[in-house]
């Protein structure tokens, strides 16, 4: 189960972060999605580490913490999104088909006249779309 | 890793013995420790102590079994097992005798084999080798190979296992030291060997009673391995042990619940440390992170029970710090970073697990779980307090894991098993003796100072926040306040809103701790002031923060405006006990361009023009935003500007009355509507500002009254260069501009330029027409005074070559001299009638090249002062000439402001007088110059040009007519003194010139265009090939007009001289010289003789050919053509006889000769070649011949 997205600026800075949970940890969520921007750094900026990963915008699991397991995406204009699952087993393909159809969305949204590139994303249709996704999140590859 | 047993941390080392001969053991001892690996020794001094090793009959761990059958196991592990054969059993005991006592007589002889059975007996039972050592005791000792034998079979050994050691010689101690060494090691080797072999049997036997046995017999196997550096058995038995011990979990039934699994993991944890330590000590990273992986992720569900779930946190907790330290320790992990695949495709290792900081940081969490499950277990077990006093004798028991509780009675111990709630009552009460906060914070520095290190600074971050929440919940303030301090600033400079609002509201809660009145208000401003304006789905979860709404901000702002805005009122009604404000204490905050109060109250000041004149009111808008959620009501602002004068107040129409203040009476205070500061919303005010000073005008800060206690101080900004506001340029919100006027909303600037009063002095260049170079150019400077005195007034003069660059000259590689400036300022006079001297003498006068510093002394006002700068041309080149008058116009203050006048004129420098000269021959006397004719002849198309340059050379020995010209090339009629050619210095004329340096008897006046000529008459001398003939020399001034005449005499030093050195001429000698006679007229039809004479100057024979052609005006007698042979060094004359027939100017007969020497015809040019006929005799009064006289003429040419 997807617990939080988020989409994160090139300042690092939240543009847009949403929680699903019932249990009231959004805070600790919010901590562990900015944990994550280290991890995305030292992916971006030391890529011979991650090897066969260059030019791609998916960069895998981010890292393992607790109950929770954080993965990432990294747009061409450096934006990333970040997302956070309590999964056990979950299926690389069915990440990828999840940042895939978030990165849509995400496109839909700023692409809006009038949204201003760089400020926090208020569309409710955003967050419509991105509650929709997490929801079909696993069924996908399984149906 | 500190609380594991010494023996299991480290490697195991090999165990020998030494027995008897005591007097060596440490010297044996030291050399074996030092081998490679090392041996550890047991030296027992004598005989009697041998039986230590003795194998105890009845098991250690029979106390607590003894009434159970043998058949059942009572634990996995033993706990003395391993440092019983770490430090108590040896691989190998070595008997050392003495010589004398082996060799000595039968009866010592015995002795020595009595003490070699009781050795044999004990080693026998433990399966310990054996070997004898044979200690010389004097150097003479003879070895008798028969005892040596009989001792050999005594001991049943083999002959290496005997070996003899000398102490007395050195060199063969040594080696005897090494052998033993050696057989030390081999026979460690087989005896360690042979016990791994005996348990795996029983392994291998597969009858072994219970799978607990199993994981020891592994577990003995593996130490076994390990004695003898076998890491890969050792590896594989570990595991093996470790995978069996796994199966137990669901199976066993020895003992209850809680403790079985507790037995269980710590048998693991020693397992898995083991592993770990094996598989980084080889350097296999990965594999060793995946094992951690795996086994934590074995044992994390084995919870346990409810009411001991903090004994399996902590033991989670401790698996990720040791395998954190493990990690950490290895220093592998610095060296060469994991291989590119981290782990296997499915479940693949992040890099994060390669960090000793990312277990620290799990351990840290694992801690505060088992806290929390501490925490309620305690409060559970609250009621019963008999318990503890059983919880005391609780100890561990001899198995691994297990506990039991310690009885005494008398001299008689027993340990009894426990029940699971007397386990869960120990391990309680145990932990209540521990500060799991302490250990929290351990662990989270470890982390956070790990992941700094590596520059990881949001997870450090992260460990700063938890580790200072800890510190705050300990009450230790000054640390939390630290950490929170730094945390949030990366918050804030990453735009983390509700990270940042948590933060912040601990730093409050701190702050309010310490009852820092300050920093509580700015935390709580900054707080209040967020862009929160949705609910961000934080909602309980928060700390004192409370939950990050709109309306949790507005309840903030109205806590510090009551708070700060009456004392009285509040002191009573404030809950928080130490933050309160006195009457004559005042809050004040301090806003700059860095703070994050920015947020709270933010001030744009804009001049709307950028300079203005002094005394003369411009506008000044100041802007005032505020993010808090509430509207805030300023009492005062106070405008500083860097002038004191010109600060202002602002005041609040409707409660003026309660800030009037005491100092305000001589400032200017301006009255405002109403100084509301709404949320959000510019609050604009302009108003007038003047300033008399001149210079820069900057609006430093404003300062916001609010309530009697309450400043804040914001420093002003320009909205040019307006930083956006952190954060909230990141909302989806309109973004507002600080002026209304789009101009200034781009252009505005916080200061402003105040200009110089207008200056009221005139200064006047008088410069008129162009300079003319090499004269003493003079530039009148008048200051007249309109309305201003002048006080230290300064002039300073600079000259500026006008196509830019300085007037020195390209060839700067020339020493310095005054011919380096093309243009120089040579000096100032003073004003006219005032001599030079005394305007020195009192007077700063700075003169350089081209740059001049000159005081001007008072002038009072309608008054006028003037000078004259001297200014010389050594080139012809225009210059801009600056002057610059500075004064004050006020006398004494030393502060003045200074007032500037400034003027420039171009001056163009000229050529005042152009110098040409050329040669002439005598009239009718042409030398053949073989030089010239060869040129002629050679090129043809090079004719132009060879013959507009003079010829090249000169003959020699022969008078030469010289013309100088000088020509006026100005607008202004000249005075020539003279014209000479002067000799050079240093350079002996070659040549005499006649009339060279006469002077002229009154100067010549030169109109502009005019040329002025003189001839001068050259002879050279004999022999010679270059003709140096001096410099042209001329004396010139500027022709005075009507004040000629005073002028020629007072300043004689005015004149100028212009020199021109001529170009050397080549000189030769020519071989012929033709001339030709001719009267100067002639008469219609009287008869003249023309005349040709051909001089051979050479020593040859030269054949001359010529030839006459007819004219029309002549009839002639004499040869048309004919060849003629001059002799040498002499002349040949050709004469006719010439009578004219028409008058007029007329052509004579042309003659035309060629020398076949040379090959150079001749003939005479056509003003040579002509004479004047006269119709009649005229009558002429002659006045002297004037043949090569000196002839002045002044003409157009």
């Amino acid at each position: 189960m997807i617990v939080c997205v988020a989409v994160v600026g090139h300042q690092n800075n939240p543009l847009y972060i949403q929680s699903f949970t019932e249990a009231d940890d959004a805070l600790k969520l919010h901590h562990i999605v900015h944990c994550s921007l280290d991890v995305v750094d030292e992916r971006v900026n030391n890529p011979k580490k991650s090897g066969p990963m260059l030019n791609e915008t998916f960069l895998g699991l981010l890292y393992p913490i607790e109950n929770y397991k954080v993965y990432g995406y990294l747009t061409n204009t450096k934006v990333k999104f970040i997302l956070v699952t309590t999964d056990i087993d979950v299926k690389d393909a069915d990440v990828r088909n999840f940042f895939r159809r978030f990165h849509a969305a995400y496109v839909d949204a700023v692409s809006n006249p009038f949204h201003v590139p760089g400020k926090k994303i208020t569309s409710r249709t955003f967050a419509e779309r991105v509650s929709t996704i997490v929801k079909s999140f696993g069924f996908s590859s399984a149906a | 890793m500190e609380e594991y047993p010494e023996e299991l941390r480290t490697p195991p080392i090999t165990l020998t013995s030494l027995v008897g001969c005591p007097d060596l053991h440490p010297l044996i001892s030291t050399y074996l420790l030092s081998q490679q690996p090392p041996i550890n020794t047991l030296a027992l001094p004598d005989l009697s102590k041998i039986n230590l090793f003795n194998k105890k009959k009845p098991d250690p761990d029979s106390i607590g079994n003894t009434s159970q059958p043998p058949s059942i196991v009572n634990g996995i592990l033993k706990r003395d097992w391993l440092l019983k054969h770490r430090t108590k059993i040896p691989s190998v005991v070595a008997s050392l005798f003495a010589t004398d006592r082996v060799f000595g007589d039968p009866s010592q002889w015995l002795q020595v084999c009595s003490d070699l059975d009781s050795i044999k007996s004990v080693v026998r039972a433990r399966n310990i080798k054996l070997v004898v050592v044979l200690v010389h005791t004097n150097a003479n000792d003879e070895v008798s190979e028969d005892r040596i034998i009989a001792l050999r079979k005594r001991a049943e050994l083999e002959a290496k296992y005997v070996v003899i050691l000398n102490p007395n010689d050195d060199s063969e101690f040594q080696l005897s030291l090494n052998r033993l060494a050696n057989i030390f090691s081999e026979l460690s080797g087989v005896y360690y060997r042979e016990e791994g072999r005996r348990v795996k049997q029983r392994i291998e036997k597969k009858n072994v009673s219970s799978v607990e046995l199993i994981v020891r017999y592994c577990f003995k196997v593996a130490v076994y391995a390990e004695f003898r550096s076998d890491w890969t058995e050792a590896m594989k038995f570990y595991e093996e042990a470790y995978h069996t011990l796994r199966e137990i979990v669901g199976v066993t039934t020895r003992l209850p619940a809680v403790q079985r699994l507790v037995e269980i993991k710590s048998v693991s944890e020693q397992l898995h440390f083991k592993i770990s330590t094996l598989l980084l000590h080889s350097g296999k990273v990965t594999e060793a992170v995946t094992w951690f992986r795996q086994h934590k992720n074995t044992y994390k569900r084995l919870v346990g029970a409810p009411d001991a779930i903090f004994v399996h946190w902590e033991w989670m907790s401790r698996q990720y710090l040791v395998f954190g330290e493990l990690l950490e320790t290895s220093s592998k992990i610095t060296q060469n970073f994991p291989p590119v695949i981290l782990g296997s495709s499915s479940k693949p290792l992040s890099e994060w697990e390669y960090y000793p900081a990312y277990y620290y940081q799990l351990a840290a969490h694992y801690m505060s779980e088992k806290r929390s499950a501490l925490e309620l277990a305690i409060s559970m077990s609250e009621t019963p307090n008999e318990v503890n006093s059983g919880a005391d004798s609780v100890v561990p028991s001899a198995y691994i894991g297990q506990f039991a509780r310690l009885l005494e009675e008398g001299d008689n111990v027993d340990m009894l098993p426990l029940t699971d709630e007397e386990y869960t009552h120990y391990t309680v009460s145990e932990g209540k003796r521990f500060r799991d906060s302490l250990e929290i914070i351990a662990l989270l520095k470890k982390a956070y100072e790990s992941y700094s290190g590596m520059k990881i600074q949001r997870m450090s971050s992260f460990c700063g926040f938890q580790m200072a929440k800890e510190y705050f919940a300990e009450g230790d303030i000054v640390n939390a306040m630290q950490l929170f301090d730094s945390i949030a600033s990366l918050y804030r400079k990453e735009g983390w809103v509700t990270l940042l609002w948590e933060v912040l509201g601990y730093l409050r809660e701190c702050s309010r701790k310490n009852g820092t009145i300050k920093d509580f208000v700015e935390y709580s401003l900054e707080m209040a002031a967020l862009p929160i304006s949705f609910d961000t789905g934080v909602q309980r979860d928060t700390g004192p923060a409370g939950p990050a709404n709109l309306r949790q901000r507005e309840v903030l702002h109205k806590e510090v405006f009551e708070l700060v805005g009456d004392a009285s009122v509040s002191s009573k009604s404030e809950d928080s006990s130490n933050l309160k404000i006195t009457a004559d204490e005042s809050v004040q905050l301090e806003v700059d361009l860095v703070s994050p109060l920015r947020l709270v109250m933010f001030v744009s000041v804009a001049f709307h023009e950028q300079t203005i004149k002094p005394g003369a009111s411009t506008l000044i808008t100041i802007s005032l935003l505020s993010h808090l959620p509430l509207t805030v009501e300023i009492d005062q602002l106070e405008i500083q500007f860097n002038r004191s004068s010109c600060n202002f107040f602002i005041t609040n129409a409707q409660n003026h009355q309660s800030v009037e203040g005491s100092d305000t009476q001589q400032q200017r205070t301006e009255r405002a509507p109403s100084l509301l500061l709404v949320s959000n919303k510019w609050l604009r005010l302009t108003y007038n500002i003047q300033s008399d000073q001149s210079g820069k005008l900057e609006c430093l800060s404003v300062i916001a009254k609010i309530g009697p206690h309450f400043t804040i101080c914001c420093r002003a900004e320009s909205p040019a260069s307006l930083d956006s506001l952190p954060l909230w340029t990141l909302e989806d919100c309109i973004q507002t501009v600080p002026i209304k006027d789009a101009v200034l909303v781009f252009s505005g600037q916080k200061s402003t330029q105040v200009e110089e009063p207008d200056p009221q002095v005139d200064l006047c260049l008088g410069a008129s027409g162009p300079a003319l170079v090499g004269e003493v150019f003079l530039v009148p400077v008048t200051l007249v005074s309109k309305g201003h005195d002048v006080y230290s007034g300064e002039l300073k003069i600079n000259l500026v070559d006008v196509k830019g660059g300085g007037l020195f000259s390209p060839r700067d590689s020339e020493p310095y001299s005054m011919d380096s400036h093309h243009v120089q300022l040579l000096g100032i006079s003073g004003p006219e009638g005032e001599d030079d001297s005394q305007l020195d003498s009192d007077n700063i006068k700075k003169i350089q090249q081209s740059f001049g510093l000159i005081s001007v002394p008072f002038i009072k006002n309608g008054d006028s002062w003037s000078c004259r700068l001297e200014i010389k041309w050594h080139r012809p080149k225009p210059i801009m000439l600056y002057v610059s008058l500075g004064y004050t116009p006020n006398s004494g203050e030393s502060n003045a402001q200074m007032v500037h006048v400034h003027k420039n004129l171009q001056i163009e420098g000229t050529t005042a007088i152009v110098i040409n000269h050329h040669y002439l021959m005598p009239f009718r006397r042409d030398p053949l110059l073989l030089t010239k004719n060869k040129q002629v002849s050679d090129s043809e198309q090079n004719k132009q040009a060879s013959e507009s340059d003079q010829p090249e050379s000169l003959p020699s020995n022969q008078k030469t007519v010289l013309i100088v010209s000088a020509k006026n090339c100005t607008e202004v009629p000249l005075r020539l003194k003279s014209l000479s050619v002067e000799e050079e210095d240093g350079v002996e004329r070659t040549c005499s010139i006649q009339h060279g340096s006469e002077e002229l008897s009154k100067p010549t006046l030169l109109v502009p265009g005019e040329e002025f000529k003189k001839v001068f008459s050259l002879s050279s001398n004999v022999n010679i090939s270059k003709l140096r003939l001096g410099t042209v020399c001329l004396r010139w001034r500027r022709d005075m007009g009507v004040h000629e005449k005073s002028a020629s005499t007072t300043t004689l030093s005015s004149w100028v001289v212009t020199k021109q050195k001529l170009p050397d001429k080549n000189v030769e000698l020519p071989p012929l010289i033709v001339s030709m006679e001719c009267p100067p007229y002639a008469i219609l039809g009287d008869p003249f003789t023309y005349c040709i004479r051909i001089l051979n100057q050479t020593q040859l024979l030269q054949e001359i050919k010529y030839s006459l052609a007819d004219a029309q005006s002549f009839v002639l007698c004499g040869y048309h053509n004919d060849t003629v042979y001059v002799l040498p060094k002499s002349e040949h004359i050709v004469s006719y006889k010439l009578v004219p027939l028409a008058s007029g100017m007329q052509q004579l007969p042309r003659f035309s000769m060629t020398s076949a020497r040379y090959s150079a015809s001749y003939q005479p040019s056509n003003s040579s070649n002509s004479v004047f006929v006269f119709p009649s005799k005229p009558h002429f009064k002659t006045a002297g011949s004037t043949n090569f006289r000196v002839e002045e003429s002044v003409g157009n040419e």
